[in-house]
């Protein structure tokens, strides 16, 4: 049976433009070779996370632009393009607050995304590097959610962002210069949100782009690691290619994701506390959600006083990202198959848990903040 | 063909339940949104669990209700009772799907017919009476933890203890026991469904094929008789859901909070500083002249009471 | 042993039968599972490398009968792809075969025409569904300020006592608040050309009807009778909204010349030169019983011979 379609006896002015470029391009065997990667064990739903973060960031492009078709970056308009944006222009609220859940979104399935390569041994030899620079993608997604939060320039965000850079101020030898070089000045105002902005806007997404790529190149050229167990002939039985099944269930993860996010914007649409002012008031600052588990962390006495700041705030994460760093370099052994890792297994289960508790007591600690 | 051991009801529980919900949620998630939009659907507070159990149906579908009437307030709205409709003709199909899948290739059976309908009502049913059960219990598990932890830490010894660590270690505490129960009567429950499956195994006749076979069996399950009507139906339902969309959406925020409400930007009228002159000379001269009149009235009582004094002596105050 | 090498010849244990033609490698192990002989013309037979005793520079040797070997089904070319055609990372690295025909199965899955069509228009309609609902809402927000609405509230811009000559352009200058979205409200400077008009330019202007100004929604704002002298005329150039000026023409007289294109128009506001594509706009106007001269501020697109309101 041939595997291609058989031809009509006119080909279409479309099938003519493409015989065109394949002729000069070989457009037909580079999209066999993107496209037909055999996938062993078969296409899964445990792999989508890298495409749909993908699908994220380019939502989330989007919508940024179109924001930027009205907000502007200065202080004394922020607020108030925020406002126009939200109140004003048709559908505004909605672009804006899918923005603001697409971040939290990201999030999420960054964290799904490094978990499911941690439980099936996705990191180790020879995918090594390709973790590595997954690390500093994470880094980026979480400087985006920094920095975009400051833009509306209103109470929250303000203070988010006053509480935020003091804390990398506590860092030795570079602290102050960074913390400095953030705010441009000893105190958070214009010269901030115009750091900010730009590192939001121009930077990050450049960063990203550049390196998701190398992300990209490194994962295709080690091929996928597949499921860690199953018997060959299983294995051969279920493999099939990238496209299109597995496309097709990335596709599905990118809808329900993208629903889920317009529902959010419904449910809870972005409101703004009041414009941004140097005397907080009554209002308790808090960074957003995925930030709430280290802030809740400083707020313990072991963390007290100046060295315990930097303990807390980063000694301690910034020992946990060196071990995650170390860790394909750490963890020689070949198993992949979580199961037969249990520190890998119970460690996995501890961080996640204890995020979860320091995350949801800090929620619990609002009450008794007054 | 791979000799297996068979599997336990908690595996074939789990890989039903899980694989289904995830087949529908999507198709049920569409139809949320769009019901959002028009306004339909109001959720409250406990918005994560009450939107989950909609959509983690099949097992809710009967369970909501229930639930609902004993006390539970997820949300309101007509919106929501349709919602709940839906789901009961896209959970039976995902039941089929995912069943027909299962018994091929981990059971090596050929799927009966109607399994899809059959697992459906049968695992309504088993939801509708074991989750209200579970509510319930983990509901006063939850409770009396917490009220225990509480007072636990309402002791003397513990009276220096800091706020955050307190609250920090009263979460693990309550958290942990409330956690453990829970996941104890889920995989009980899922057991149970798990056993429903394996009651319908037994009935079920072995599949002769190999293994690739099999794989390719249920791989082109998915594959629809006819492909075109199947694509062109779903372009048109989603068109015909996206143009809804469109209509329903709001073109500003709906229901914003009343503890923020952004300053309302009045139009001040311009102000014209020679209006403002001319105004305020003509309220001068309006003045300048009430005064004059009040002086010729006093003038004219003055005279009246010289008049008046001359015959009565009487001093009249003039008012001022 | 030694991999075999393409063109090698293959031979039997009874005779020579052919050379190898394809190599066939097996995509988890990256082995070499099968070569492929090419019969000299008497078609091709795929042979598992079991049946290879031994493999020398040149020559494969195998442990069958050529008898056996014919016997076997005709190599089936396409349920198999070539190494371009699929991404198998680092075959390279151990399949040393001479360049060819390095061949790889197709999985079984994918060899179902229906269902690589199906999944293949499936993700394309889907992928369109979901772009679709947010197309509209993102086409009106970005459209939100193009066509704001008129504001056609009246200004007091001065006295006609200022007017001492008829059929003389008089400018007559304003300032006129703006409140442009989240902008604080500003003031912009502007003027119009106020005439006292004799009855002959005043004819001239409305040629027996009384001018309608209407709203966006075809609703008459105000009009103009055609009895009242004054007439206002927008400050901007009909041409391409340069201001223009009231002057002494050489051959003209008294007219209204635009220094940007030189379009010069009459005391009736007409195109006596020039590229101008239209007459004079002209505005709504009303003088209260003191003199006080009111206008309507509208702005009309420039270079179009139709009067089209933009502001």
């Amino acid at each position: 049976m041939q595997p291609a379609p058989t031809t009509s006896p006119e080909p279409t002015v479309l099938e003519k433009v493409i015989a065109f470029v394949d002729e000069r391009v070989g457009l037909k065997t580079i999209q066999a070779k993107m496209l037909n990667e055999p996938v062993p064990g078969g296409s899964r739903w445990a792999y989508i996370f890298g495409s749909v973060l993908l699908f994220i960031f380019i939502m989330q492009a989007v919508t940024g632009i179109l924001l930027m078709f009205y907000y502007v970056p200065t202080a004394d308009h922020a607020y108030a393009s925020t406002q126009y944006i939200i109140h004003d222009v048709d559908y505004g609220w909605f672009l804006l607050s899918y923005h603001f859940w697409g971040s939290s979104a990201m999030v999420v399935c960054v964290f799904a995304h490094m978990s499911q390569v941690f439980l099936w041994g996705a990191y180790k030899k020879p995918r090594e590097m390709i973790w590595l620079v997954g690390l500093a993608l994470f880094g980026i997604v979480m400087g985006f959610g920094f920095t975009g939060y400051l833009l509306p320039w209103d109470q929250r965000a303000y203070w988010a962002t006053t509480v935020g850079v003091e804390i990398m101020d506590k860092t030795p030898l570079l602290g102050d210069f960074m913390a400095r070089f953030l705010k441009g000045g000893p105190t958070p105002g214009q010269m901030t949100l115009s750091r900010f902005f730009v590192i939001h806007v121009m930077i990050l997404p450049a960063a990203l782009m550049g390196l998701a790529g190398l992300h990209l190149f490194l994962f295709r050229t080690a091929g996928p690691a597949g499921p860690f167990r199953g018997t060959p002939e299983e294995l051969k039985a279920k493999t099939d290619y990238f496209f299109p099944r597995q496309v097709w269930k990335d596709i599905v993860g990118m809808v329900t994701v993208f629903l889920g996010i317009c529902t959010l914007a419904f449910w809870e649409p972005v409101v703004l506390l009041e414009e941004a002012t140097p005397d907080p008031g009554d209002y308790h600052p808090e960074p957003e959600w995925y930030f709430l588990f280290l802030f809740q962390l400083l707020r313990l006495k072991i963390f007290s006083g100046e060295f315990g700041q930097f303990l807390g705030a980063i000694a301690l994460p910034g020992a946990f990202m060196a071990l995650l760093a170390a860790l394909p370099f750490i963890d020689r052994d070949p198993e992949r198959n979580i199961f037969k890792r249990p520190v890998a297994l119970i460690g996995w289960i501890v961080v996640m848990t204890t995020i979860l508790i320091f995350t949801v007591s800090a929620i619990i600690n609002r009450e008794f903040l007054d | 063909m791979t000799d297996r051991a068979p599997l336990s009801p908690l595996k074939l529980g789990l890989n039903v339940l899980w694989s289904a919900f995830w087949t529908g949620f999507p198709i049920k998630l569409a139809f949320a949104l769009l019901f959002m939009a028009l306004g339909m659907i109001h959720f409250e507070a406990r918005l994560g669990l009450g939107f989950v159990m909609v959509l983690a149906s099949p097992i809710t579908v009967f369970a909501m209700p229930i639930l609902m009437m004993l006390g539970s307030h997820f949300g309101e709205g007509a919106g929501l009772g349709l919602l709940f409709l839906l789901c009961i003709p896209i959970d039976i199909w995902a039941m089929g799907v995912v069943a027909k899948t299962l018994f091929l290739e981990r059971l090596h059976l050929e799927p009966p017919d109607g399994i899809g309908f059959s697992l459906w009502w049968k695992s309504a049913v088993t939801g509708a009476l074991y989750l209200p059960v579970l509510w319930m219990i983990v509901s006063t598990v939850t409770e009396t933890a917490i009220a225990i932890s509480h007072s636990i830490f309402e002791l003397e010894i513990f009276h220096g203890l800091p706020v955050a660590e307190k609250i920090s270690i009263e979460l693990t505490l309550w958290g942990g026991v409330s956690a453990t129960v829970l996941i104890i009567l889920l995989v009980v429950g899922v057991s149970l469904i798990g056993r429903l499956v394996r009651s319908a195994a037994q009935n079920a006749a072995p599949a002769s094929d190999n293994y690739q076979r099999l794989v390719t069996r249920w791989d082109l399950m998915r594959v629809p008789a006819d492909q075109g009507l199947m694509l062109t139906a779903m372009t048109g339902a989603g068109v015909v859901l996206s143009v809804l969309f469109w209509a329903a959406l709001p073109a500003s925020t709906p229901h914003p909070h009343e503890c923020c409400k952004p300053l309302e930007v009045k139009r001040q009228p311009p102000f014209k500083p020679i209006d403002a002159l001319n105004r305020g000379e003509r309220t001068l001269a309006q003045l300048a002249a009430q005064v004059e009149a009040i002086e010729k009235q006093r003038a004219e009582e003055e005279a009246a009471k010289d008049k008046h004094k001359s015959g009565k002596g009487k001093s009249a105050e003039p008012k001022p | 042993m030694t991999q075999p090498k393409l063109k090698s010849k293959v031979r039997c244990k009874d005779r020579e039968i052919g050379e190898v033609s394809k190599v066939i490698v097996d995509p988890l192990s990256h082995e070499i599972s099968h070569i492929v002989v090419s019969m000299n013309g008497s078609g091709e037979r795929q042979v598992p490398m079991g049946q290879v005793e031994s493999v020398t520079d040149d020559l494969v040797a195998l442990r069958t009968l050529s008898a056996e070997l014919l016997a076997l089904p005709p190599f089936k070319r396409d349920d198999y792809v070539t190494t371009h055609e699929v991404e198998i990372a680092h075959l390279e690295e151990k399949v040393h075969v001479a360049p060819g025909e390095v061949l790889v199965p197709l999985p079984e899955l994918e060899k179902s025409v229906k269902r690589r069509t199906f999944f293949m228009n499936l993700t394309h309609v889907i992928g369109f569904l979901i772009g679709l609902p947010i197309a509209f809402p993102v086409l009106r927000y970005l459209m939100k300020p193009m066509y704001a609405p008129f504001d056609n509230s009246w200004l007091k811009i001065g006295n006609v006592s200022k007017i001492k000559q008829e059929d003389v352009g008089v400018q007559f200058k304003y300032k006129r608040t703006v409140k442009e979205a989240y902008m604080p409200e500003a003031e912009i400077e502007k003027n119009v050309w106020i005439l006292k008009a004799t009855p002959a330019v005043l004819d001239k202007v409305y040629q027996g009807k009384d001018m309608e100004f209407r709203d966006a929604a075809g609703k008459t704002v105000w009009t103009n009778k055609k009895d009242m002298p004054y007439v206002a005329f927008s400050g901007k150039c009909p041409h391409l909204g340069c201001g223009y000026k009231w002057r002494q023409h050489k051959l003209l007289g008294q007219v209204f010349l635009c220094p940007c294109h030189l379009s010069i128009y009459d005391a009736a506001g007409k195109v006596l030169d020039g590229p101008a594509p239209r007459p004079l706009d002209a505005l709504p106007i009303k003088v209260s019983a003191g003199g006080d001269v009111e206008i309507i501020d509208m702005e009309f697109k420039a270079g179009t011979k139709t009067q089209i309101r933009i502001i």
